[in-house]
């Protein structure tokens, strides 16, 4: 409870300084920052309409199908790389060139290979999220302290199941957050992805709002992105937590 | 009868093209069902010594053989408890020590009455739900003691497994050992720095040199057990391999 309203000081102090120069003294000119005012009206028309709702939907569709198809390359790609030095010296150099290049420079081979729509949208969300994922996978597994390794070859145990039994949960914590950093990232992908062919989602609604220089809607699809990803951040954390070690 | 035989057994590492002499012209046999502890000052190559005879290393030089066969990769038959603490820390206590019989694909019944009569030898009963994290030093490796046995091994390698406790819960823990080894009948190897603990625990006790570690002197230690460490025959033997450990 503390904890929560510590978390709300600052966000209350930017509200208030917001519409001090915005609605009240007037500092700064509507075209340049709407009032917290507007945005509000803009989001109860938004809710109201339905378009802020279907928007979401559709938004979390195309990140978690995109970060799914993301985790299950990511996953089991970045096990096998910290489990095998071999297979890290293949693989490393290229995925260090493709790391960098930003997802939304993919944009005309997502439409050659994808066509407009969906499967260029999760194609885009992929290529955001599934490098934090690799990388944290990759890199926890190969910090897995040798000793549990060894216990589990001097128990009997075979290459796949010290694999399955013994480096999976091991390296599970930094899984988890290639995962929630993957997220993020998926997140910030959306307006990139709703650029191509995409007639809603909260990107969409972003861009089309921007175009109508309608900035209090704008701010409301930026807002809802920014809840959506707490939320993510929050089931995240709560799986960390619940691993008990 | 001979379990393990090590002859001319020397390792060597190579660090920055430069050869590091870890061991030198090892030769050792070891009874069935003998206590044997190995002795030695840190970095005399100690523990390199059990990792080769349980598989996990490999000597550059010599042969290890158990029962005739080449020790060629670690082994439940062989098992092996760790110095630093080992246990897995997603799984409880009970599961921990299931491990072993879990790979092996026993069933799950069997399983686990098994594991529990392993885990009471060791006493650790009310905490078979427990994670590692929740357990003092003494019980995690009682738990690694028991994790190692309900594989039914051969022998047990120990690795200074009681360095880290405090001397009242080592004390406990080796008789505990001691009490465990008449009971199952096993072969155990027990790496030590630690002279009393050697003189207390084995029926002989190898003293290694300073790097590289070559067997200076082998004792035979024939007290009853429990022993007493304050009988004199006890206190005279362990004057006189730290004597040796030191004029080395």
């Amino acid at each position: 409870m503390r904890k929560t309203l510590i978390s709300l000081v600052v966000p209350t102090i930017i509200i208030i300084f917001w519409a001090l120069l915005t609605t009240y003294t007037g500092i700064i000119p509507s075209y340049l920052i709407p009032s917290p005012h507007d945005v509000f009206v803009a989001f109860i028309t938004l809710l109201v309409n339905g378009t802020l709702i279907s928007d979401t939907i559709e938004t979390l569709t195309r990140v978690i199908l995109g970060f799914i198809v993301a985790a299950a390359v990511a996953i089991p790609l970045g096990i096998i790389i910290g489990w095998s030095k071999t297979i890290e010296n293949y693989l490393g150099f290229t995925i260090g060139i493709l790391r960098p290049i930003p997802p939304i420079a993919w944009i005309p081979f997502a439409i050659l290979w994808f066509g407009l729509g969906l499967g260029s949208a999760i194609f885009i969300i992929f290529v955001g999220s599934v490098f934090p994922i690799l990388i944290n996978t990759a890199d926890g597994v190969k910090r897995i302290d040798k000793v549990y390794v060894e216990s589990a070859s001097t128990l009997g145990a075979d290459q796949y199941q010290t694999l399955r039994k013994v480096v999976v949960p091991a390296a599970l914590p930094n899984i988890i957050t290639g995962l929630k950093v993957g997220m993020g990232i998926a997140l910030m992908c959306t307006v990139a992805a709703e650029m191509i062919g995409s007639n809603n989602g909260l990107g969409y609604l972003i861009l089309t709002a921007t175009s109508m220089l309608d900035s209090a809607s704008a701010i409301v699809g930026m807002l809802t992105i920014g809840l959506i990803g707490l939320g993510f951040e929050y089931i995240f954390s709560s799986m960390e937590r619940n691993l008990n070690w | 009868m001979m379990v393990f035989i090590l002859k001319n057994v020397s390792k060597k590492f190579t660090d920055h093209e430069k050869d590091l002499e870890i061991l030198k012209d090892i030769d050792l046999y070891i009874a069935d069902g003998e206590f044997l502890s190995i002795v030695g000052p840190s970095g005399c190559g100690k523990t390199t010594l059990l990792r080769m005879i349980s598989g996990l290393d490999f000597p550059s030089n010599g042969i290890i053989t158990e029962n005739g066969v080449h020790v060629e990769s670690p082994s439940p038959e062989r098992g092996f408890v760790f110095q630093q603490y080992s246990l897995f820390p997603w799984r409880t206590v009970l599961d921990n020590v299931a491990f072993g019989p879990e790979v092996r694909g026993m069933d799950i019944e069997e399983r686990y009455n098994l594991v529990r009569k392993y885990i009471e030898m060791v006493g650790l009963s009310n905490f078979q739900d427990s994670y590692p994290n929740q357990l003092s030093g003494g019980m995690k490796q009682r738990v690694a003691i028991a994790r190692a046995l309900v594989n039914d091994p051969n022998s047990l390698l120990m690795d200074e497994p009681f360095a880290a406790l405090d001397v009242l819960t080592r004390h406990k823990l080796q008789e505990e050992l001691v009490r465990i080894w008449e009971e199952e009948d096993k072969t155990i190897i027990f790496v030590t720095h630690n002279v009393d603990e050697a003189v207390f625990l084995a029926d002989r006790v190898v003293v290694l040199s300073q790097r590289p570690g070559s067997i200076i002197k082998t004792f035979n230690i024939d007290l009853d057990r429990i022993r007493d460490r304050t009988t004199s025959e006890f206190l005279e033997m362990k004057k006189e391999i730290t004597n040796l450990l030191e004029s080395d």
